[in-house]
């Protein structure tokens, strides 16, 4: 039998090829998911240590004036401390307002406790030096000898860049370092990591902070536990794309088998007429996708290592980081991979291979083809009709219940229904599509039906493959499209002004003109308002809102129309929350106690109604302009021209766009890599559906040829195929597209409904149209290799074809 | 398993006689039911006598493959007995079955008789190789002897799709006689072939009768073919009409005739 089972894999090597694509695909998947968290995690943890080296022990749990008083009581008893924390900080660099907020943070006092790497200049080693980090320096284009302006209001520091600094990955590090003194400005908005202690009194450092003290060491520990439980998190949803590419191989792997076998069956009954046992042959196939198993994974585990190498060492060299590190994965990455590669093989082969050797010797004496005609058996018509009755009522069930566990088990449940219910449906489906494809193709269009509907269960399974993978590319284009649907109204509310300039200084009356004429801003409006002191406070800008503010505003923020007895402020303005949620203004005397709203995006002004102002004073000037920007334009540009016109005015700009910008690429980075990984799905997908015209064509090389013969020109053969290979594909990604829309539909009602009252729908529709004229394209492309094959036999030679 | 037998025998009676390669009584092979059933076989008897050369005639739809199936435990007959080389087939399971043919069958079909991937040695020595029987000793001489017998010799290492069709059946003859069976079926083996390879391998046939001493039996529709056999059964609506032990021509072609007058 050895013999036979050699000879076959010699003879059917090419035949394999899209089964072993598959699980090389899904394999390299794996291990390069390994490589890239192995190298990640060793990447990361190697620097997280590093900010501690210098320290005895980390205090935690701190706030920025605790934080303070600690390193200062250690500068009085001759201790080493440092606050490694940051705060976000409006910056200008020479008279430039960067658009985005930057982080700020300091270097130790004591050279021991610094850790920072120095690539040009020096750390700031007084007042007024400031060092940036060099991907900082790069973005907002900042060198050595500029001067930095950061912070607004009362609260600034002024400083020269003395230095420009790299900081380890995965180490706190901060755009710009101040010295702690210049830090002290900014103690109040500080967000505290840890404070770094070293010298003889770490010992009792506990006795003096309500923080939690730890050893350095521990607390390295405990970080790097926490970066590498990060990575994992990261590598098991990776893992989760791998599992779908490897499902998606099963069908494709165990549609392969099946054609293979049933064009083989004369072979296998041929074997039992001379005398092999069931279990002989049994026995061969098997070790044949064995072969085909070892052979496949240990291609993955090759070419996923090699794929792995090759995007580090990409990674390492565009990104001046060392986020990777060069560690490989452990021994068990390697054999979980390999394992997968040969269970997803084996389990596949296994249904098939049963089948195929269930062959009856009798058949090999039959002359005639062998009946490859399947139907779809009534034990699984009636297990899918269960399947998917059970699964929708779990996603109703969801639905009702806002939980996630019965809409995850539903959505598999009612899936594994409909792919069970394939047999009947895609048929159908391709019937219905075909119709249509008769009308416009003719003849061939005819023939192409039939073909793609002779085999229920082959054309169930192929279109099965790729239907997972429209399915879920589907939902989660709708999904995402959904959520930025919501993210963006959110924003609407977080953000509701693009711009605002203000000033607590009256404004040029030209400023506005000069605003509405700045290339990007839509619309402006300017707003009166005059000093105003907050009793028990201090002074702030009051603003009011005049009507027609709305219009430049995004969504319908409170902030547009204050009522009257309203004040909005800006948040953390105060302090401290008043106790009856009352603030009085005082204007020259004249006091009105309001109720406080607050809130953010309108810069650092109190917002009142206009009849509030008017009764505070009589003389109010305009004090700030808020504009709303086009959606198109570029945030950086339009912040940079409106600033040129507010510096001169002495007014102050503040931008959202830059958020807003930020938030929108988040969504397409995401929207982007999850198509990505489910497109290796759909890429196996399509490979099978060329591996099933392909196998096809050989067993249909005698019809073909009579088709030729009695007059079925070439071109209308490779229309055939063509049209065959379209019908296939179309009709698997338009039903994927459907019921991803009504899965999108069920999570949405299920997890989103929650959070927000009205969570709308989206859908994508040119993403979607888009992943129907892909899948098009591919079917067509899928039928160019068969085709080529089919028509390159002449008629004779088909009809002899045994 | 082989018995030499007299050159000219006469029939024997009794099932399960020694000079007798395979017996079959009142069989019957019914195809589909009710309305659509087919009776190939309807009550055949049977002696097929060891170490002759016997030919199995009738026009399309006689039963002589149904027939043939059945006797060679590739088809269970709807009832009635089979008999092969002493043993009988009832009862016996799909693998017990499968190692009888093994050891006490030939086949030699009329197309697709070779494993495509395999080479003509290959396909020869498969029936070995499946019983995971070595080529040493006895074994090694046997096949020696067929494959010079069938001057296959420098054919070995050919692929089938390299060989002529009178080649290749003269390779599923080696294939067949290689295990020394009890008997050896040979279902229209020159169905495929221009009348050149056709005389070729039905003396490949006798020889194996006459100097190999195997027993063979043939089914053909070809006058031609059944002139090289010893004695002819002639079948006519699933049952035997005729058993004619060394026919001459005109005995051959009245029996034949008046199987069709009639």
């Amino acid at each position: 039998m050895r013999t036979v089972l050699l000879a076959s894999l010699r003879t059917h090597t090419r035949r394999y090829v899209a089964a072993a694509v598959a699980v090389v695909i899904g394999v390299a998947f794996v291990v390069v998911t390994g490589m890239l968290s192995a190298s990640a995690r060793s990447g990361m943890t190697a620097s997280v240590g590093v900010p501690y080296a210098g320290a005895d022990v980390v205090v935690t749990g701190l706030d920025g004036p605790d934080a303070r008083d600690l390193v200062r009581d250690a500068a009085g008893r001759g201790d080493r401390a440092a606050v490694i924390g940051s705060t976000a900080e409006r910056a200008r660099v020479g008279g430039r307002l960067l658009p985005d907020n930057v982080t700020v943070g300091a270097v130790a006092d004591d050279e021991r406790l610094q850790w920072q790497e120095v690539r040009e200049g020096r750390l700031p080693a007084a007042p007024s030096e400031v060092a940036v980090d060099v991907n900082a320096a790069k973005t907002d284009r900042v060198g050595l000898g500029d001067t930095v302006r950061l912070g607004a209001g009362d609260r600034t520091v002024e400083a020269e860049v003395v230095g420009l600094v790299d900081t380890p990955s995965a180490a706190p590090g901060t755009d710009f370092l101040l010295t702690f003194a210049d830090l002290e400005t900014f103690v109040d908005g500080l967000w505290v990591t840890s404070v770094v202690y070293a010298g003889p009194g770490a010992d009792s450092v506990q006795d003096r902070t309500d923080g939690d003290v730890v050893a350095a060491a521990d607390h390295v520990q405990a970080v790097q536990a926490d970066v590498t439980r990060g990575v994992d998190v990261l590598a098991a949803m990776l893992l989760v794309f791998a599992a779908i590419a490897l499902f998606v191989s099963v069908l494709v792997i165990a549609n392969t088998f099946t054609i293979l076998f049933a064009q083989r069956a004369r072979d296998f009954a041929l074997l039992r007429c001379v005398g092999a046992t069931r279990e002989q042959v049994l026995r061969s196939v098997r070790l044949e996708a064995l072969a085909l198993a070892v052979v496949a994974s240990v291609t993955g585990v090759v070419a996923g290592t090699a794929l792995g190498a090759l995007v580090i060492a990409v990674v390492r060299r565009s990104v001046d980081d060392d986020v990777l590190g060069s560690a490989m994965p452990s021994a068990r990455w390697y054999v979980a991979a390999l394992a997968t590669g040969l269970v997803v093989t084996l389990v596949a082969a296994w249904l098939p291979t049963r089948r195929a050797t269930a062959a009856d010797p009798l058949s090999a004496l039959r002359p005639h083809d062998v009946d490859v005609r399947t139907t779809a058996g009534r034990v699984r018509v009636a297990l899918g009709v269960v399947a998917l009755a059970g699964g929708c009522a779990l996603l109703a069930l969801a639905m009702a219940s806002h939980e996630v566990v019965p809409m995850l088990a539903g959505g598999i449940v009612s899936f594994s229904g409909l792919l069970l219910l394939g047999p009947v449906l895609v048929p159908a489906a391709v019937r219905l599509a075909g119709a249509l494809a008769s009308r416009l193709a003719g003849t061939p269009g005819r023939i192409a039906t039939g073909n793609a509907v002779r085999n229920p269960r082959r054309t169930a399974a192929t279109t099965a493959s790729l239907l997972v993978g429209v399915t879920l590319t589907t939902a989660v284009l709708i999904g995402l499209a959904s959520s930025r649907h919501t993210v963006e109204e959110e924003m609407d509310q977080q953000y509701p002004v693009d711009l605002t300039m203000t000033s607590d200084t009256p404004l040029p009356d030209d400023l506005l003109g000069d605003v509405r004429a700045t290339s990007g801003v839509v619309d402006a409006v300017a707003l009166p308002g005059t000093t105003a002191r907050i009793v028990g406070q201090g002074p702030v800008t009051l603003l009011a809102a005049p009507r027609g503010t709305t219009g430049v505003l995004r969504g319908d923020a409170g902030v547009a129309s204050p009522g009257p007895g309203e004040v909005w402020l800006p948040d953390g303005l105060l302090t401290e929350w008043p106790a009856n949620g009352r603030v009085t203004l005082e204007v020259e005397g004249r006091t009105r106690t309001l109720s406080l709203n607050t809130g953010e995006g309108w810069g650092p002004a109190a917002v009142v109604a206009p009849a509030t102002l008017a009764a505070l004073t009589d003389a109010s000037t305009p004090r700030a302009v808020w504009a709303r920007a086009d959606d198109g334009a570029d945030a950086e540009d339009l912040a940079g021209d409106l600033d040129a016109l507010a510096v001169p005015a002495g007014a102050e700009l503040v931008s959202s766009l830059g958020e807003r910008g930020w938030v929108d690429t988040q969504l397409d980075v995401l929207t982007a890599t999850v198509v990505g990984l489910l497109g290796i799905a759909v890429v196996i997908a399509l490979i099978g559906i060329g591996n099933t015209l392909g196998l096809s064509v050989l067993e249909r090389g005698r019809e073909n040829a009579l088709l030729r013969a009695l007059g079925l020109t070439r071109r209308q053969l490779r229309a055939t195929l063509a049209v065959e290979g379209l019908l296939l594909s179309l009709v698997a990604t338009v039903v994927g597209v459907v019921v991803g829309a009504a899965y999108a539909w069920v999570a949405l009602r299920t997890m989103v409904d929650v959070l927000t009252d009205d969570a709308a729908m989206v859908l994508p529709w040119w993403q979607l149209a888009l992943v129907v004229v892909v899948a098009g394209l591919a079917g067509l492309a899928s039928s160019v290799l068969p085709t080529r094959r089919a028509v390159r036999t002449a008629p004779a030679a088909g009809l002899g074809m045994d | 398993m082989t018995t030499t037998t007299p050159s000219h025998p006469v029939p024997a009676a009794a099932a399960g006689h020694p000079g007798t390669a395979a017996t079959a009584r009142g069989l019957t092979r019914v195809h589909g039911r009710g309305d659509a059933a087919v009776h190939a076989l309807r009550g055949v008897d049977l002696d097929l006598p060891a170490g002759r050369f016997t030919a199995v005639m009738g026009p399309s739809g006689s039963g002589k493959s149904t027939l043939m199936h059945c006797l060679a435990g590739l088809d269970t007959p709807t009832s009635g007995i089979v008999e092969v080389a002493g043993r009988a087939l009832a009862g016996m399971d799909d693998t017990a079955l499968t190692l009888f043919r093994r050891e006490h069958v030939g086949f030699v079909f009329q197309a697709f008789n070779l494993l495509p991937m395999l080479s003509a040695g290959q396909n020869i020595v498969l029936p070995l190789e499946l019983a995971g029987r070595r080529l040493t000793g006895s074994v090694k001489e046997r096949h020696d002897l067929v494959v010079d017998v069938l001057g296959l010799r420098d054919r070995l290492g050919h692929r089938p799709a390299e060989l002529s069709g009178g080649q290749q059946q003269r390779v599923a003859i080696a294939r067949a006689l290689v295990t020394e069976p009890a008997i050896v079926f040979a279902d229209e083996p020159t169905g495929n072939l221009d009348s050149a390879a056709s005389a070729e391998v039905l003396g490949f046939l006798r020889r194996s009768v006459r100097e190999l001493g195997q027993t063979v039996v043939m089914v053909t529709h070809e006058l031609d073919a059944a002139a090289y056999a010893d004695d002819v059964v002639v079948l006519a609506d699933g049952a035997v009409r005729r058993h004619l032990v060394d026919p001459t021509a005109d005995e051959l072609v009245a029996a034949l005739r008046g199987e069709q007058v009639r």
